[in-house]
């Protein structure tokens, strides 16, 4: 007897069906579709975490600088989408032109936190590169205060609360990706799809950007030896301000995904939340690998989305589970192996 | 340093009588938030105790004082085992400093293996694991993402089980003292706690000071100086590094406990959460890392802004609000009324203007004021300053 009619009545269901009366049923089919189910939503997850996660890993393993204004990046690019949404999608504007707009306004942000960005490291960053990497952290540290404060004011002088999440570019989300889809027979968001496609373009953006490209070239070689570089004629300095501009850029595209997500959501507070994920994400690949960020996205991803299914499921009832596990993994993993999955070695030390 | 504090209130109280009670209002700190100061200044301290003096950043400071409040509030409403509900605050005090210290041992014990930006890391990480289980844990109270809050007396500071030797602190619970020592004095709850907690800061002030000074002190800089060598030449740098760090979570604990006497309630992201070791940070660069003084100047600083900036003790928003005429208020400013402007670009827009400051700091003043007035002058303020005094006397 085939099992096919019985998976294809089980996936209808699925949706209808509360995941934690589905466990207690217990039949082995459904087992697999719920942790199909999760497993798909933690690559989902996983791909919002590797794109706010990939600029910061750029940027470190060429230039040793752990930019804390990553984060603030991220959430001004929220902000910066949503307005150009806001601007253009109306009541009636179609599935298709909406997307279309969001990859217009991804571009669009790329381009001005790319420009921002170059700038900063031209202006702040490189007067401070012989002092030790703490000055570094401070000083992007204090650049993200910054932003983060003049983001509140500009906000409350335009009449919207920083606070709460800006429900105006949220709701121009596309019906569409608002529902699930059938893949393999489970029930998949439809957000978490769109959301691994961008990852997914991301990271091959990223992947040919480092190794089809004359600057990705300097950008390996410097992260190997910088001294070395430099003594063979390349322009380092001017290597490091192309990159800082991208990592920064990437930080920002990073906030535009976040922006139709219901769990994050343009907020001033992303600022510190991208920024203390992107940190578990790029340490636990090992801070500088590109591979490492990729992996350990998909990792806390999945972390994330079992103890969210452990908890919803009422499995386990304590309610922080999912944020204790991630920093947990972070604090395991440097126990272990401090360089992280893919890491360097001397990278990140004194 | 201590005599300036010491008179401060006094002198903020007599001036708000003179004409010039506006201005004083508005440029100079008011009383709460100098007990702000003291509190944040202590735990500044602490933090730069660490990583000022051994070069180790500790990100994840907010833990111990975290640490330090919630075991004070817990212990005086009796929900730590062991721990009757009345014992007096001076002891729970030091208990929760202690457990503190110990937390300390056992972050340190792992984390001491790595340097640099991991360090850094992987104290944040703890903090945060830390902060989320408190945010969490339903023991604490009904509602722990609130936190809890002090149900019973007003906490004391002084000498426990006497009664003539302690003071109640809190603004609302606090002792008040009426005609000091026949003097026609009177002091406010709030200025009663200013002096007590001021005495607690005075007191670790100088605990940190003494152990700086130490031979074990200069271990400390020397491991901040040239690890390396300081373990060729036979320090044991680890045990070293996690003795500092102990006591560094030590008076970070106390610096908790006594905010969480004054303010009655505490809340994870006031306490655990990283924004706060952020404050200890910023506070520390602009008065200056690796002096133990620098700190408070730092948070001085801070705090002075912040009460400048704000309206609750009439800040400058306030003069400008009523000193300027209608018509400049109205004005317009790309569409936006000036004072609109200046409602949410001034009013307790400090960090705005503090992060601003602070980068200038990191960029060119990065030994902070203590610091540099120290190079400039060759030696410490207060040994050095006589001599600079003398020659410009001749």
């Amino acid at each position: 007897m085939s099992l096919a009619p019985l998976v294809a009545v089980v996936s209808q269901v699925a949706p209808l069906v509360d995941p934690g009366a589905l466990l207690a049923t217990g039949g082995a089919v459904e087992g697999i579709q719920t942790a199909a189910r999760v497993l798909a939503e933690g690559i989902g997850k996983g791909a919002v975490y590797f794109t706010i996660a990939v600029g910061l890993t750029l940027v470190f393993g060429l230039m040793g600088v752990l930019n804390f204004a990553h984060g603030a990046v991220a959430m001004v690019g929220a902000y910066l989408g949503g307005l150009v949404l806001v601007l253009v999608v109306g009541a009636n504007t179609g599935t298709i032109a909406t997307i279309l707009v969001f990859f217009v306004a991804l571009a669009l942000v790329f381009a001005v936190t790319t420009a921002a960005g170059s700038a900063m490291e031209v202006a702040l960053i490189r007067p401070i590169y012989d002092r030790t990497p703490t000055y570094q952290i401070l000083l992007t540290f204090g650049v993200s205060l910054i932003i983060e404060e003049v983001a509140r004011i500009v906000l409350t002088l335009r009449g919207i609360q920083p606070d709460p999440q800006w429900q105006a570019p949220m709701a121009t989300a596309p019906d569409v990706l608002l529902g699930r889809t059938e893949l393999l027979g489970i029930g998949v968001r439809r957000l978490y799809l769109f959301e691994v496609a961008i990852g997914a373009v991301v990271a091959v953006a990223v992947w040919a950007f480092l190794t089809k490209t004359l600057y990705g070239l300097y950008i390996r070689a410097g992260s190997e030896d910088t001294e070395m570089v430099q003594a063979l004629g390349i322009d380092v300095r001017q290597a490091f301000t192309v990159v800082f501009g991208v990592g920064t850029g990437l930080a920002a595209v990073g906030g535009v995904l976040l922006m139709w997500d219901p769990i994050w959501g343009p907020s001033v507070l992303l600022s510190i939340d991208v920024l203390l994920y992107a940190f578990v994400v790029v340490i636990i690949g090992g801070l500088g690998s590109f591979t490492g960020t990729l992996v350990a996205a998909g990792i806390v991803g999945i972390a994330d989305s079992v103890t969210t299914w452990l908890f919803t499921t009422g499995i386990v009832t304590f309610p922080g589970l999912s944020e204790v596990t991630i920093f947990l993994l972070l604090v395991v993993m440097l126990i272990i192996r401090p360089q992280g999955l893919y890491g360097v070695e001397e990278v990140g030390g004194h | 340093m201590i005599v300036g504090f010491l008179l401060y209130p006094l002198v903020y109280e007599a001036l708000l009588a003179t004409p010039a009670a506006p201005f004083a209002e508005a440029f100079l700190p008011a009383i709460t938030f100098m007990v702000v100061v003291l509190y944040m200044g202590l735990f500044a301290m602490s933090f730069d105790f660490v990583s000022g003096y051994t070069g180790y950043l500790s990100f994840g400071h907010a833990a111990f004082f975290g640490t330090g409040a919630y075991f004070v509030v817990l212990a005086a409403n009796g929900q730590v085992p062991g721990v009757p509900g009345g014992t007096p605050f001076m002891i729970t005090l030091l208990l929760g400093a202690t457990l503190a210290g110990l937390l300390a041992l056992v972050i340190g014990s792992v984390s001491f293996r790595l340097t640099g930006v991991y360090f850094a890391m992987i104290t944040l990480g703890f903090a945060q694991v830390i902060y989320e289980l408190i945010r969490s844990w339903g023991y604490v109270s009904t509602n722990p993402t609130e936190g809890a809050t002090v149900s019973g007396d007003a906490l004391a500071i002084g000498v426990p089980y006497v009664d003539a030797l302690s003071l109640d602190v809190g603004r609302l619970t606090g002792e008040s003292v009426e005609n000091l020592l026949g003097l026609g004095i009177d002091l406010s709850a709030t200025v009663v706690s200013y002096y007590a907690l001021g005495v607690v800061v005075v007191g670790c002030y100088f605990a940190m000071q003494r152990i700086i000074h130490s031979p074990f002190g200069r271990v400390m800089i020397a491991i901040r100086e040239n690890e390396e060598r300081a373990r060729a030449v036979g320090y044991p740098t680890y045990r070293f590094k996690l003795a500092a760090f102990a006591i560094s979570g030590f008076f970070g604990a106390i610096a908790g406990g006594i905010f969480a006497a004054y303010s009655r309630s505490v809340a994870p992201d006031g306490t655990f959460y990283f924004l706060v070791t952020a404050d200890a940070l910023i506070t520390t660069i602009v008065g200056g890392f690796g002096t133990l003084a620098g700190p408070i100047y730092g948070t001085l600083f801070n705090q002075g802004l912040e009460d400048v900036l704000s309206t609750e003790s009439g800040g400058i928003a306030t003069l400008l609000r009523e000193g300027l005429p209608p018509s400049v208020l109205e004005a317009d400013l790309f569409g936006v009324s000036l004072e609109l402007f200046v409602n949410t670009a001034v009013d307790g827009r400090a960090p705005l203007y503090l992060g601003i400051i602070f980068v200038l700091f990191v960029l060119f003043v990065p030994n902070g004021i203590l610091g540099t007035l120290r190079d400039r002058l060759g030696g410490t303020v207060g040994k050095r300053l006589p001599y600079h005094l003398r020659r410009y006397r001749r």
